[in-house]
């Protein structure tokens, strides 16, 4: 019977046992003493790195990344005398509490100015928690309404509420259709039984109400969905003329996939995530041709700005990307103002003010306005459509870098 | 229309279903344990197909058979390393070893690979055939026509190959197939080994439809359970009716229920067999 | 008795050591956890350990918990204390309603069905939105700390409060087994059908034993929706997070032993905590990959636990001191 008690077995067991006790009751004091007394400016880093949204949780790093080594190379920052910016990146995972758990170690492990993070709501509605209660601003570009509607201080979003980008995903559809010469009268929604799809199912429904369109068909799908016949088979019997589906990468290859096999050729709108990523020309080929999605922010708003990062990574700037890289910006510029790297001065300086300039004019308006709430109010939510590899701002028309084709 | 419609799809997704659950049945009728990694050997079989198409350019339909043999060789290791040593213990120790192996498939898939979803275009993914008002995917199709091909090629080597019967005789009567001279441990590494392989043969073909990354297996284990549950565990005849029957319910509860609620509908089944007919459809009492 | 004086140094020291910790720390917080997952871990060993039931849904009860006290709280402004006690009759009816269907199955079926019923409960959460705030989850408000209204600035008390969570859930479940019920429960484990001819009552032994551990699981969940303050149904629902965890806490620990839960949790939570603090960045999955080969070693290598290991030690040392 294996385990059974050979001496060897037994003292290997209990002194593995007693090491590890001793380990974890040392952990603390040898993290501690590496605390070291460089003049670097801590800023956090939580993202999630492993788990279904590993992917957008490594293109916000790498975001924010491209920033604070442009930022050292030139010397740091001069107002602290040169510091540099330290980096403490950690995963967030995909559980709430583990994200929750991660930011208070962060906390304790060394003087952070600034935590930027953490893409998906839930991770980072945790984080803020922990921040918000140890008085350190957490800058985010997640988007669930709730994030700024708790009355924290300590909260800063840099693009606009999910209600805001589901409204604007279908009035600016609407506008498009209209100056193409369509009326558009029936909408079918489609979203994951996410946090974000349910967000923004909620913000689409409230534009087609005010705008008298019928909703015919509104259907939530188990996230992980595997195959979504049935819901195109719904669809295409809908009678919609046009389908806003809010997903992630696989849901959203599955669904255009199989309205291409089911005929159906209404246009589809997609909700930003997986629809406005590399991978979804990849997987797609051709049809990713002139697909549209709103997007909270676009790389070819600032291309000066931006290509750097496609030098650097390969791929372009994906918008979680640039919307962190411009958080991390803003940190510093208030920094600068504060003249300090503490964490309440820095707040202080966050909140309520006005940033331009630098990576901020990757920005809709070129400027960052954080309001009482910690919303960042000059954020426009923008429509794109895909191009061959790219994606193009096509809406609204005063940003717009090419204009909309809408094929019904 | 929509009812036939919904039927049609159900059969044909159903067919693939069978062929992923399978080898969930196989484990447990030869060997009495519910390996709750088998979910993770789907994600493996479709990384090896991905890698086959990214590299060699192969469409995953044939490399499925590789996807089978990559898998097949880490369940023998797996079974013999590991498994074999819980066959005895107490039923907590199976299932957590099973559990521990899929932690570390998961996770290991997620350090070589990366976090990255990635999917494959072949030329037929977007195509469906016409049959009058109704539409037939083709990749549904295909992955349903090599499902077939499996279970027949399963069938044949249970019913008429050495292996086979001696495989079918341990899962009735170990001691008493020992005595007629067959290598017990042997059957079980076989048992395991295939089991395993057939589900990676089953990803390998779901690949022209589903995004690969480490987490993918996660998306089919309630649908496995629920298959091989309904079917009766240990019955590979089982798994086949379990398969179309769940592909079949999980279409039609899309015509009468939120679409939402898919997979409630499918546990509630999946309870309602196990507190009925424990034994499933097809599969006899123990 | 001998095994007196472990519990009582355990007990002194988990008074003791809150006390050295920076309040607003990151170590509170893992002991904090650690606590209240040895308290579910303890709590679901009642059915796993006592009644060899292995439970893969035990989250369904704590998901309820947590959801019931904190919708009283959003709803109706009442004290998360009154609402852990609803949480915890919510949770002894659900563990009724399950146990109903499955309590003639064996070992893997038993697994499965309480699987399938932990998805149903987290399923349910995401989709009724209008109850429980759907996927988007539920924030604890923040009210001005007071004991009565179970809110704290600090997360001391927390600790506290789940150390004698974990005491209370102990002790409940040491009185079960050595009691008249914990050996209707070894009857019943080792032959339930002789156990049926002496007249045992399976039956009920197993439903009175299911009910407890889920109204204990369930006013658990409490305890975690006041720590974290936020949740999901994928946190407090979630088979990996929790239904899985909780077991394998029990099991690592020595499953069936009173000890068992709490050295797991002293083992697995800060361990896993401390692999995520030097692995997390530099290779996602790492510290997962390594706790899973932890695992696979651990069941191999000692399936009934540290526990059997520790005892045999203690046995070869008392065997050592005789004359």
């Amino acid at each position: 019977m294996p385990g059974s008690n050979s001496q060897g077995k037994v003292f290997l067991d209990r002194r593995a046992v007693l090491l590890g006790t001793a380990a974890c009751l040392a952990a603390p004091y040898v993290i501690s003493s590496a605390r070291a007394a460089t003049p670097a400016v801590n800023v956090g880093v939580i993202m999630p790195l492993s788990g279904p949204n590993a992917q957008f949780g490594i293109n916000s790093r790498n975001g924010v990344e491209l920033v604070a080594d442009e930022i050292n190379s030139a010397g740091g920052i001069a107002e602290l005398g040169g510091a540099k910016i330290n980096l403490v990146v950690a995963d967030a995972t995909s559980t709430p509490t583990t994200a929750g758990t991660t930011a208070q170690r962060l906390i304790a492990q060394q003087d952070i100015t600034a935590v930027l993070g953490a893409f998906a709501s839930s991770l980072t509605l945790a984080i803020s928690e922990v921040t918000e209660r140890r008085d350190i601003p957490l800058l985010t570009m997640s988007f669930a309404d709730q994030i700024t509607g708790r009355g924290y201080r300590n909260i800063f979003q840099v693009v606009a509420k999910a209600s805001v980008i589901g409204k604007a995903q279908f009035e600016y559809t609407a506008a498009i259709a209209q100056a193409a010469g369509a009326k558009i009268e029936k909408i079918a929604i489609m979203y994951e039984d996410t946090a974000y799809g349910t967000a923004q199912a909620n913000g689409l429904r409230a534009g087609a109400k005010a705008a008298n369109v019928e909703v015919v068909m509104d259907d939530a799908y188990p996230l992980g969905i595997t195959d979504t016949t049935p819901l195109i088979n719904k669809l295409r019997v809908s009678g919609a003329q046009a389908v806003f589906p809010v997903s992630y990468l696989s849901d959203s290859l599955l669904i255009i996939r199989t309205m291409r096999q089911q005929r159906v050729t209404i246009p589809a709108i997609g909700g930003a995530a997986g629809y406005v990523i590399p991978d979804f020309e990849k997987g797609l080929g051709e049809f990713a041709e002139n697909v549209l999605s709103i997007d909270t922010s676009n790389y070819d708003l600032a291309p000066e700005l931006t290509d750097r990062f496609r030098k650097r990574f390969g791929y372009f700037m994906v918008h979680e990307a640039l919307e962190h890289a411009v958080c991390l910006e803003i940190v510093v510029q208030a920094i600068k103002k504060a003249k300090s790297a503490k964490a309440e001065e820095v707040a202080a300086a966050l909140r309520g003010a006005k940033f331009t300039g630098g990576w901020v004019n990757g920005m809709t308006g070129g400027a960052v306005q954080f309001d009482q709430t910690g919303l960042n109010v000059l954020s426009v939510p923008l429509m794109v459509q895909w191009r061959g590899k790219d994606i193009v701002t096509v809406w609204p028309k005063e940003i717009a870098k090419s204009a909309p084709v809408w094929r019904s | 229309m929509s009812l036939l419609q919904a039927i049609i799809d159900g059969l044909l997704i159903g067919g693939v279903y069978a062929v992923i659950s399978i080898g969930l049945t196989l484990v447990y009728g030869v060997m009495g344990i519910v390996n709750f990694a088998q979910a993770e050997f789907l994600t493996i079989g479709m990384f090896v197909a991905w890698f086959a198409w990214a590299f060699l350019g192969l469409d995953p339909v044939i490399a499925a058979p590789l996807s089978f043999a990559v898998a097949f060789a880490i369940g023998w290791v797996v079974q013999g390393q590991l498994i074999a040593r819980v066959l005895n213990a107490p039923s907590v120790a199976q299932i957590f070893l099973t559990v521990g192996i899929l932690i570390v498939i998961e996770n290991g898939s997620l350090l070589l690979f990366g976090s990255q979803f990635r999917s494959v275009t072949t030329a037929y993914q977007t195509v469906s055939l016409s049959l009058g008002p109704l539409f037939i995917s083709v990749p549904y199709l295909i992955a349903f026509s090599m499902s077939l091909v499996c279970g027949v090629a399963l069938w044949w080597f249970m019913r008429a190959s050495w292996f086979g019967r001696a495989m079918r005789a341990t899962a009735q009567n170990p001691a008493a197939a020992r005595l007629m001279g067959i290598d017990a441990g042997l059957m079980y590494r076989m048992a395991f080994a295939l089991g395993v392989g057939l589900t990676a043969f089953g990803g390998a073909v779901i690949l022209p439809y589903v995004t690969v990354f480490p987490g993918v297996g996660g998306q089919f284990v309630v649908l496995m359970f629920t298959v091989v549950v309904l079917g009766g565990l240990g019955s590979v005849a089982g798994a086949v009716v379990g398969g179309l029957a769940v592909g079949v319910i999980q279409s039609l509860s899309a015509l009468f229920f939120p679409i939402q609620l898919q997979n409630l509908v499918l546990f509630i089944v999946f309870i309602l067999v196990l507190a009925v007919r424990p034994q499933g459809l097809v599969g006899a009492s123990r | 008795m001998k095994g007196r004086s472990a519990p009582c140094l355990f007990i002194v020291a988990a008074v003791l050591v809150p006390l050295l910790l920076d309040p607003r720390g990151y170590w509170i917080r893992v002991l904090t956890i650690t606590l209240l997952f040895a308290a579910m871990a303890q709590a679901w060993n009642i059915v796993g350990g006592l009644a060899n039931q292995i439970s893969l849904g035990h989250a369904a009860f704590f998901g309820i918990g947590a959801y019931t006290s904190t919708v009283l709280l959003l709803k109706f402004g009442i004290s998360p204390w009154l609402g852990m006690f609803a949480g915890g009759a919510l949770g002894g009816l659900a563990a009724f309603v399950i146990a109903i269907p499955t309590m003639r199955l064996q070992g893997h079926y038993f697994a499965l069905a309480t699987l399938a019923f932990g998805e149903v409960m987290r399923v349910i959460a995401n989709v009724w939105t209008s109850l429980t705030g759907g996927p988007g989850g539920l924030s604890v408000p923040f009210v001005p700390p007071s004991f009565l209204a179970y809110s704290f600035k600090l997360l001391r008390p927390h600790a506290y409060i789940a150390l004698a969570a974990l005491i209370v859930v102990t002790v409940i479940f040491q009185a079960i087994r050595r009691g008249a019920m914990g050996y209707r429960l070894r009857a019943i484990r080792q032959n339930a059908d002789a156990a049926e001819v002496i007249g045992i009552d399976t039956t009920r032994v197993k439903l009175f034993a299911a009910v407890i551990s889920g109204a204990l699981m369930a006013m658990l969940g409490t305890l975690y929706a006041q720590v974290a303050v936020f949740f999901d149904p994928d946190t407090v629902f979630g088979i990996a997070s929790i239904s899985i965890r909780v077991a394998l806490i029990a099991i690592i620990g020595g499953v069936g032993t009173a000890a068992g839960p709490i050295l797991g949790a002293f083992f697995i939570i800060p361990l896993e905590e401390i692999m995520n603090g030097l692995l997390s960045s530099r290779a996602a999955g790492l510290s997962q990959l390594v706790f899973g080969v932890i695992l696979i070693a651990v069941i191999l290598w000692q399936p009934r636990g540290f526990i059997t290991a520790l005892n045999s030690l203690r046995a070869r040392l008392s065997r050592k001191g005789a004359p």
